[in-house]
């Protein structure tokens, strides 16, 4: 019989449990072992029960598409990812720095403006962000803490260097899939638990709890906290419910609320209005409130804004954070480590070219084709070029595009994203990952045990987004000292 | 609780008990025709018609048969009233609902929606069909076991009781309608004859052969029925149990001062019901009489409680 890791491919980049075709890494030693003591005929039945329990516990996402939105399961792979509680120690360190420095900034962009004063960055960079919200101008949010909920991306280069991707500060999701592998991998795999020590994850919903109980305007008595969702069609809807359900929160639409004359937000209930006191929005700043950001907004709450600026409820998070969810403010991040914190930043960014800056745009311009190239204010992984994997036709055509409007576009080396063995008929092969480890700021600060590690299913491919066929997989940070 | 909760909790409890009685008329209506004799008038026109049914049947199908009369009430995903769309109806209001119940209540649901969405091919057949539909009355009965057990018996669960047994209600009264038309219609005495297997299938599909036996203590005839089925308070599905439940739960929500009223009309409406001295054709006045003051009672819950569209 064949073995599921013949052939199995460690030039294609940095695996993370491999060093080579059956040679483990320490820290997979004991999975690959017991994989090793399962028949395919096995492996094949594990993978069915956790197909079964994703559509049991009805773990879905939606997809836009013109035949309507459909409800599809989320695509699972069953081998874990493992990262060594060591290496995680000093990763957890950095996120906390980074996350902490990025509410120094915004505070700054809102208030000071000495990060700008003392030159650190041009002012354009703020005055043409889209994300820039002149109304939050000298709000100041308790705790100083704007991004409370901040979902980081990681990815390990090929010299085994884990790098910060993207911060994604504004409505960042996913993590109640992160939660969700947890529980199917315990059902798919529950002898490896007995025997690995892995750190527990199932902590999130009570700390997030915690954090926005923090940012309640009044801190006397148990605080009325809702999720604000966009409604069941949004792409996210199964994790607004999930996390409303764990945090024993209300979850809401737009309309339950509304902001009375004494500019107190109110939920519409079977008992009449009840006040609310935070606010857990799922909704971007522009569809918030119609009286101030978009008029046509019906997911929104009139009033929203005059309520939290008189500093009648908490608002996770809070509007205008996502000015420094942008790809060339990225750039500065680790300038703002050094000047809010005094401190060197202990995970470095991707070296990163801004098509803003003429001397950039040239070499920009000029390496087209080995280079990846982002719009500054994306996500999902829309609207991006990857050079190498590029027609020429393409290249040129972005070429264009940039130059007609160099603010909007950042560029960066093409990185060999690390793998890790997937299960792709009946045999594990390589596939790419990255991690999105979810940090989160109020009072205190509080990371993940690891995250969700997304993975690019289909062969070469470097996109992890679940919209363009991406999957995730189970993330276990283990100690390997004997405990 | 929000508003927009009570209504789909509410709305989630009516589509699973909806569900649940569909299978249980379909059943008792196969039974039926396995007891009673080739040759009697009886076939499956009259479980469109007490659904109200028959304009939206005949725009689908030519020929009332049990192929297409089943076909039609349980798997048609696009008949509203189908026990398939009351089913994913169900699905799609406890799927927005997740935050106010046990975990398993979601999985359940979801289960079962799965499951009979494999299986629907399998009604065609008789066999199949008995399969299919045990599947599903237990798979009501175990969501109903597990809520009252896993659940708080709090406001939410208050929405899901009323939304329970106004459905209940409302399909008893169907049920007893169906019995009335298969008798008033029937001019041979030879179905007469039979009267009383009907009586006991009725019963049956009401899972209240035995509890009847034990209050009523005497051979089955059509006016204890309709006096049990009506008027008894302890049967889980008698019309008169399903209002006292309704009241009691309203009684335990807030805001609810501008209701008693109506309940207790409603209760006085049904206790006065005397089953000795009506005529078949009276009976169905007075079902189609309760079936509308159910609906009232629905329109006035919905106004109390439900989200009314916000004034802009």
């Amino acid at each position: 019989m064949k073995s599921i890791w013949e052939n199995y491919n460690t030039d294609v980049a940095y695996d993370e449990l491999m060093y080579s075709e059956y040679q483990p890494r320490p820290v997979s030693h004991s999975l690959c072992q017991y994989l090793n003591s399962l028949n395919k005929e096995n492996i094949d039945k594990r993978k069915i029960a956790a197909e079964l329990a994703i559509m049991e516990m009805g773990i879905s996402f939606t997809v836009y598409s013109d035949e309507g939105n459909i409800d599809r399961a989320w695509p699972f792979d069953i081998i874990p990812r493992i990262l060594d509680a060591k290496e995680w120690k000093i990763i957890e360190k950095g996120l906390r720095q980074r996350l902490t420095a990025l509410n120094c900034f915004i505070s700054d962009v809102y208030g000071e403006q000495n990060f700008i004063k003392d030159g650190k960055m041009p002012g354009e960079i703020v005055n043409s962000s889209k994300n820039f919200r002149k109304e939050c101008v000298g709000m100041k949010p308790r705790h100083g803490v704007w991004a409370n909920i901040c979902g980081t991306d990681l990815v390990r280069d090929k010299d085994g260097i884990m790098y910060v991707l993207e911060d994604n500060l504004r409505v960042p999701s996913g993590v109640s899939y992160m939660l969700e592998n947890r529980v199917i991998t315990k059902r798919v795999f529950p002898e490896l638990f007995q025997d690995i020590n892995i750190l527990p994850i199932d902590d999130y919903p009570t700390q997030l709890l915690e954090m926005l109980s923090s940012i309640a305007p009044h801190q006397n008595g148990k605080p009325q906290i809702v999720v604000l969702t966009p409604g069941i069609y949004n792409s996210a809807y199964f994790e607004h419910a999930f996390l409303a359900q764990q945090m024993g929160a209300q979850l809401v639409e737009g309309s339950d609320l509304l902001v009375d004359d004494d500019d107190c937000v109110y939920m519409r209930t079977i008992e009449g209005l009840t006040k609310v006191d935070v606010i857990y929005r799922r909704i971007d700043d522009d569809f918030l409130d119609p009286e101030v950001f978009r008029k046509d907004s019906a997911l929104g709450v009139s009033g929203l804004m005059r309520a939290w600026k008189a500093g009648n409820v908490g608002l996770a998070n809070a509007p205008g954070a996502g000015v420094a969810d942008d790809k060339v403010v990225y750039a500065y991040v680790p300038e703002m480590i050094r000047y809010f914190l005094n401190e060197e930043p202990i995970l470095p960014n991707v070296p990163t070219y801004l098509c803003s800056d003429p001397e950039h745009l040239d070499y920009v311009l000029a390496h087209l084709a080995e280079l990846v190239v982002k719009p500054a204010n994306e996500s999902g992984g829309y609207g991006m070029l990857v050079g190498p994997h590029a027609t020429a036709e393409e290249v040129e055509a972005f070429r264009h595009i940039i130059q007609d409007n160099p603010r909007n576009y950042i560029a960066q080396p093409t990185l060999s994203i690390s793998t890790a063995p997937t299960l792709c008929n009946d045999k594990l092969e390589p596939r790419h990952i990255d991690l999105r480890p979810f940090i989160l700021q109020g009072e205190n600060t509080f990371v993940t045990a690891g995250g969700l590690t997304r993975v690019a299913l289909k062969k070469g491919s470097l996109v992890v987004n679940s919209s363009q066929g991406g999957g995730s997989k189970d993330t276990w940070i283990i100690s390997m000292e004997e405990g | 609780m929000l508003s927009r909760s009570a209504e789909r909790l509410y709305w989630l409890a009516r589509y699973l008990e909806r569900t649940e009685n569909i299978a249980r008329l379909v059943s008792v209506h196969m039974n039926l025709l396995m007891d009673l004799p080739k040759g009697v008038e009886m076939g499956w026109q009259q479980l469109i018609s007490i659904n109200g049914a028959e304009q939206e049947f005949f725009g689908k199908y030519n020929v009332v048969n049990e192929r297409n009369v089943t076909r039609f009430l349980l798997v048609d995903a696009n008949y509203a009233g189908s026990l398939f769309a009351s089913l994913s109806a169900a699905r799609e209001n406890i799927r927005t609902s997740r935050d106010l119940l046990p975990d398993e209540a979601w999985e359940h649901v979801n289960e079962m929606y799965l499951h009979t969405k494999t299986n629907l091919d399998t009604v065609s057949s008789r066999h199949g069909r008995s399969l299919f539909l045990n599947e599903i009355l237990k798979g009501c009965q175990r969501f109903t076991g597990l809520l009252s057990g896993y659940m708080s018996h709090n406001n939410p669960y208050r929405f899901i009781r009323i939304g329970r047994n106004l459905e209940r209600a409302d399909m008893t009264s169907r049920i007893l309608d169906l019995a009335s038309l298969l008798l008033s219609e029937s001019r041979s005495d030879e179905v007469r004859q039979y009267e009383t297997i009907l009586w006991m299938n009725i019963l049956k599909a009401l899972n209240g052969l035995l509890m009847y036996r034990q209050s009523v203590r005497s051979r089955i005839n059509g006016d204890d029925v309709l006096d049990f089925l009506l008027l008894n308070t302890d049967f889980p599905r008698s019309i008169g149990c399903c209002v006292e439940e309704i009241s009691h739960s309203i009684q335990l929500l807030p805001n609810h001062e501008s209701l008693p009223e109506k309940i207790v009309g409603l209760q006085s409406y049904v206790q006065a019901i005397d089953i000795q001295q009506v005529t078949q054709l009276q009976l169905r006045g007075i079902l189609d009489d309760l079936q509308n003051k159910l609906g009232d009672l629905h329109g006035q819950i919905a106004d109390n409680w439900f989200l009314s569209t916000p004034e802009i």
